[in-house]
């Protein structure tokens, strides 16, 4: 296999960039892994630090109600040297986590799934970039080497959502299911992403099988893949923590109740402080109720193009899920240079772009406002989340608007180039 | 209907909507902006001040502390005296640990700085222990040294508890006494002042809160070493704190560094950063000294303010450059960034007030203090004082900043409308220029994508202007490096060598940028727009959020960078008239670089360069202050983008 040298500069880049900040500003990884906007309690190396200490005694982790993240993750970092003695091991596992990452965007990228898809095919697909630039843009995005520094382990959910979605363009469609499986095992959410990453499997292999697939068997014999992947790491857990129950109330729990509301990036934890107790099981299942219902909807809509499916849910992900953090936002943004070809047709992009901006650095401003100077209070911080979501929705819906146009005029061929108008 | 035919008309017309439009309404934001500021020292536009929290019940108690205290005052001084006639030197020491004693001898200025380590009086944190601890309190030292800029600074705080018998420990006040004011004057009756409150004190049974007493030999490096150690925040070389107490709530810093009487208090409030104390506390204090002890009370040495609007703007923008610059205005600024708000005050002029007189004032705000059931939040933590009773709130002033900083969003946003819709302002133009942005650019789709795409967009080459903006803002650390950890010596000299850099560098930038940097494709017209853009947008993003944490800071460095919305590269003119105007706007614009208003700053007020950026350094490595980073990160990075655009006219 030859070697693309423009990727490996890309991969070495970001290395050393990863590596230079660490060494130039020893403190900010431990500063990043404090602030709200990265780690939340669902992802915090902090409080895994925390289950790692009880972990490491044989006290159940889940004891001190602090952490909440996948028992898997525990013998894993155990074998890491301890992290305040030597960080740097650490660190360089979590480098590594992002380069594989980004390769698995890149190779997404290179499959070209994007621009053509069985049903699709995009009208401008000459406007490209290729796995290195897509690559790169994920790698240098801000937001990506935050998390990467504040050693978030939403970076694990990230790569089993990406190696999903790679093996599935790829046709590896156990694989995919495995990785989707311990996504969804690890943060919940990535379960709803099954279908759309099961479309873009079933599309490979309809496309590249000579007879017609059974479309039954198939579907059964990937969710069969799907839930057993998910049962296996279950029963691991359940070998690791000794008690079934407290980790699935301590994780999966936690993830749906919601009972911790740390500020984030999201939406959830004003509404429901300010909630009264008799209304929060009902607004709990409407919440929930309205972040699933994206996933029935856009695959529905979007049947054609099951990629921008998975693009788009990322996004409504990184708006709606109880416990967003950049990271969320990182990845979202690392999909979007796959439809390079679509940014003709979006409109607003300048305008979230800013928006975004704005936020990420008034958002720091008026926390520290709020909690450091006391001259602020949580509504400062909370107007600020408003506009993040705001500038994501604005680019989200921007982008699905062009996805549709593409869509529309590739149906369309004699209205292309006329403008939209509102009839 | 004229306004909707006026605005069809606008869309006609892509010249007026893309170029004249956004100039205008930019130069409207920023007069609208500074009008706006000179309209507020109007009573229309300004509040009288009013006490919010009801707890504090300033001026309710009668003051005891008069009579026979005032012998105890007097015991004090001469004990305190004795020490002084002994020659033991007075605390605050600085030591210049670059200057070799030869050298410093030929130096008489410096012999201010110099300090023989070696004669280092532990006198007088002895004699404060002793006089404290027979008056009753727990009492504690801590040693700190602080090295910035080469110049090393030390010195040992002392400090007493009085625990308060009716409260649990839990909540504090602070009175400091620091041996060195503000004005780096003696302050001998101050210090003698807060070790007779201490005695006083500790006779009364109604404390609710424990009362700190706080005596450094500084005012600037002291409270900082303390209240750091008191957060256990403090860096190695601070000695931590054997002997606390509970959350420190206010704190109020005596200074009376004369012997004769005085006329008025000056109150001083500024705190590191340009964080202001609760106005609550600021009230209190004018409350109790002109309404009960009918002491005036000045601000921002505002000594004869005669409530015209002249006086009133004068205060303002006094107070606007106290909190732009940042600095610690007095010992009381190390607790602002603690929440702990504090306060400084100070007796002025001839008069016929005693130290009693202070004393009972003082007595009286920390009896405010002590009815506090909760910490100081009621009343307003941004607010600029026109007056000791009269300010406006952050609602009434932001709009001013903040329209300052809009301004270069609008034009940003502008620009980037500009480079996407030029196609339809100008249609026979040639379109291959704006067309070779893709990374694999094929020429011979160009038609097809034009077609393609449809509506009149234009893609924008981005990574060139993406890559230069965000370079030079890096570029920012290197000046804030350098200046942060020179020595102070080199400071002069590095100030002239950036006035040449900053001369020649953006006419090298702009000579490289016209081969695209020699990385990417020869540059085009559009990504001109588009650094202008880019850089304009993060300035006024940059802006708009200091507004929120530093109004005065954003609001002053909006004003210098305003001309940079209306410069960038000349175009369409005969070539000597566009070579004259870009070296005459080179030379106005050199003239409002940092380093030039730094130098110019210093000539106005007198002060030596030297001195300015030694107290910056300090403000960095001690006080935590930022002002630099918003000049050398901000400030000087947009205004290079402006020159370099201005100066790719010439090539």
């Amino acid at each position: 296999m030859a070697i693309d040298q423009r990727k490996v500069a890309v991969f070495a880049g970001a290395f050393v960039l990863r590596l230079v900040l660490v060494f130039l500003f020893p403190s900010l990884p431990d500063l990043l892994t404090g602030r709200v906007e990265v780690s939340t309690p669902v992802n915090s190396f902090k409080r895994l630090q925390e289950g790692l200490f009880l972990y490491t005694r044989n006290v159940s982790p889940y004891d001190g109600g602090v952490f909440h993240q996948a028992p898997l993750l525990l013998p894993l970092f155990a074998l890491l040297p301890d992290v305040t003695q030597y960080p740097l091991p650490t660190a360089l596992f979590f480098f590594g986590v992002d380069l594989v990452n980004a390769y698995a965007l890149s190779t997404i990228s290179d499959s070209g799934q994007s621009v053509k898809s069985r049903l699709h095919s995009a009208m401008r697909k000459h406007i490209r970039w290729d796995g290195a630039s897509v690559a790169a843009w994920f790698l240098f995005n801000p937001f990506t080497i935050a998390t990467c520094l504040a050693r978030s382990t939403s970076v694990f959910t990230t790569s089993g959502i990406l190696f999903a979605v790679s093996n599935a363009v790829e046709g590896n469609s156990i694989n995919a299911m495995l990785a989707i499986g311990f996504a969804s095992y690890l943060s919940l959410y990535p379960a709803l992403l099954f279908v759309p990453v099961l479309l873009l499997c079933y599309d490979f292999h309809a496309e590249k099988s000579k007879q017609s697939l059974n479309t039954t068997v198939f579907v059964l014999q990937h969710t069969a893949i799907f839930l057993g992947s998910l049962t296996g790491l279950l029963a691991i857990s359940c070998l690791i923590t000794g008690n079934f129950w407290e980790f699935m109330s301590a994780t999966y729990g936690f993830h749906l109740l919601v009972p911790d509301l740390t500020p984030n990036v999201g939406l959830w934890w004003y509404f429901f402080i300010e909630m009264f107790d008799s209304f929060r099981a009902f607004f709990l299942g409407v919440f929930w109720l309205h972040l699933a219902s994206y996933a029935g909807g856009l695959t529905f809509r979007l049947r054609r193009q099951p990629l921008f499916i998975v693009s788009s849910l990322l996004g409504v992900f990184a708006i709606f899920k109880p416990y967003p953090s950049i990271s969320d936002a990182s990845l979202y943004l690392a999909l979007l240079p796959l439809y390079r070809h679509l940014f003709p047709l979006m409109r607003y992009t300048f305008f979230a772009i800013s928006a975004l901006l704005y936020s990420s650095l008034l958002g720091p401003a008026f926390y520290h406002l709020w909690i450091y100077a006391g001259s602020g209070n949580a509504n400062f911080f909370y107007a600020i989340t408003l506009v993040w979501s705001l500038g994501l929705s604005i680019l989200l819906a921007d982008f699905l608007f062009a996805g549709l146009r593409d869509e529309w005029e590739q149906d369309h061929p004699e209205a292309q180039g006329k403008e939209v108008k509102q009839v | 209907m004229a306004l909707k035919s006026a605005i069809r008309d606008l869309r006609n017309k892509p010249d007026l909507l893309f170029l004249r439009l956004p100039n205008l309404v930019s130069l409207v934001c920023i007069v609208v902006g500074v009008v706006w500021l000179l309209l507020l020292p109007l009573n229309e536009y300004s509040r009288r001040t009013y006490i919010s929290e009801n707890a504090l019940l300033p001026g309710q108690v009668h003051a005891y502390f008069t009579g026979s205290e005032q012998n105890i005052f007097r015991g004090y001084k001469r004990e305190i005296e004795g020490l002084l006639n002994e020659g033991a030197e007075p605390p605050a020491r600085r030591e210049d640990t670059t200057l070799n004693p030869t050298y410093v001898e030929q130096q008489d200025s410096r012999m201010a700085y110099m300090v023989d380590v070696a004669n280092m009086s532990t006198e007088y944190p002895k004699k404060l222990r002793s006089i404290l601890q027979v008056a009753g309190l727990k009492v504690a030292t801590q040693k700190y040294e602080y090295t910035s800029a080469g110049i090393t600074h030390q010195g040992e705080n002392v400090y007493g508890i009085i625990h308060a018998p009716r409260g649990d420990a839990t909540e504090a006040i602070v009175l400091v006494a620091a041996w060195r004011t503000a004005d780096d004057e003696l302050n001998l009756n101050g210090v003698t002042l807060a070790l007779t409150l201490a005695r006083y004190f500790r006779r009364w049974s109604l404390w609710s809160k424990d009362i700190i007493f706080l005596f450094t030999p500084d005012s600037k490096s002291g409270t900082q070493a303390w209240v750091d150690a008191y957060h256990d925040l403090h860096p190695a070389s601070v000695q931590p704190l054997p002997l606390k107490s509970g959350a420190l709530q206010g704190a109020v810093v005596i200074e009376y560094p004369f012997e004769h009487r005085f006329h008025s208090l000056h109150i001083v409030y500024d705190g590191v950063n340009g964080q202001l104390p609760n106005l609550d506390l600021f009230n209190t204090a004018v409350a109790i000294a002109s309404g009960q002890m009918g002491i005036g009370a000045n601000l921002q040495e505002m000594w004869d303010h005669n409530d015209s609007y002249e006086a009133r703007l004068q205060t303002i923008l006094r107070g606007m450059a106290k909190q732009g610059l940042g600095y610690a205005t007095g010992a009381h600024s190390s607790f602002m960034p603690y929440h702990i708000d504090a306060i400084t005050l100070q007796p002025k002029g001839q008069g016929w007030e005693d130290e009693m007189a202070l004393g009972r004032t003082i007595e009286s705000l920390c009896r405010s203090l002590n009815n506090l059931l909760e910490h100081l939040h009621q009343s307003f933590f941004f607010y600029l004082l026109m007056e000791s009773q009269r300010f406006v709130s952050i609602g009434t002033y932001l709009p001013s900043a903040m329209l300052i900083a809009g301004n270069f969003t609008i034009m940003a946003i502008a620009l980037w409308m500009r480079t996407g819709y030029h196609l339809r302002s100008a249609p026979s133009e040639p379109r291959t220029p704006q067309k070779e942005q893709n990374p694999a650019p094929v020429t011979e789709k160009t038609e097809q994508t034009a077609r393609i795409s449809g509506p009149p967009v234009v893609e924008r080459l981005l990574a060139l202007p993406l890559t230069l903006v965000t370079g030079l803002h890096l570029l920012g650390l290197v000046p804030l490096w350098t200046l942060n950890t020179l020595s102070h010596q080199f400071f002069t000299s590095v100030t002239y060598t950036f006035v040449v850099v900053d001369v020649v560098l953006p006419l090298v930038l702009a000579a490289l940028l016209s081969n695209g940097l020699g990385l990417f494709s020869p540059i085009v017209p559009q990504q001109y727009l588009l650094i202008k853009s880019f850089s304009l947008l993060l300035l006024g993003l940059c802006l708009s959020t200091l507004a929120t944490l530093n109004f005065s800071l954003s609001f002053i460095i909006g004003l210098l960078c305003a001309p940079l919305s209306f410069i960038g590269r000349l175009q369409g003119l005969s070539a000597p008239l566009r070579y004259g105007l870009a070296v005459f706007g080179l030379v106005l614009l050199n003239l409002l670089s940092p380093p030039t208003i730094l130098l110019g700053a210093c000539w106005y007020f007198g002060v030596s360069v030297e001195t300015v950026l030694t107290q910056a350094a300090f403000g960095w490595d001690v006080w935590g202050m930022w002002t630099q980073v918003v000049v050398w990160c901000v400030w000087w990075p947009a205004w290079l983008i402006g020159c370099v655009l201005l100066g790719s006219s010439v090539f």
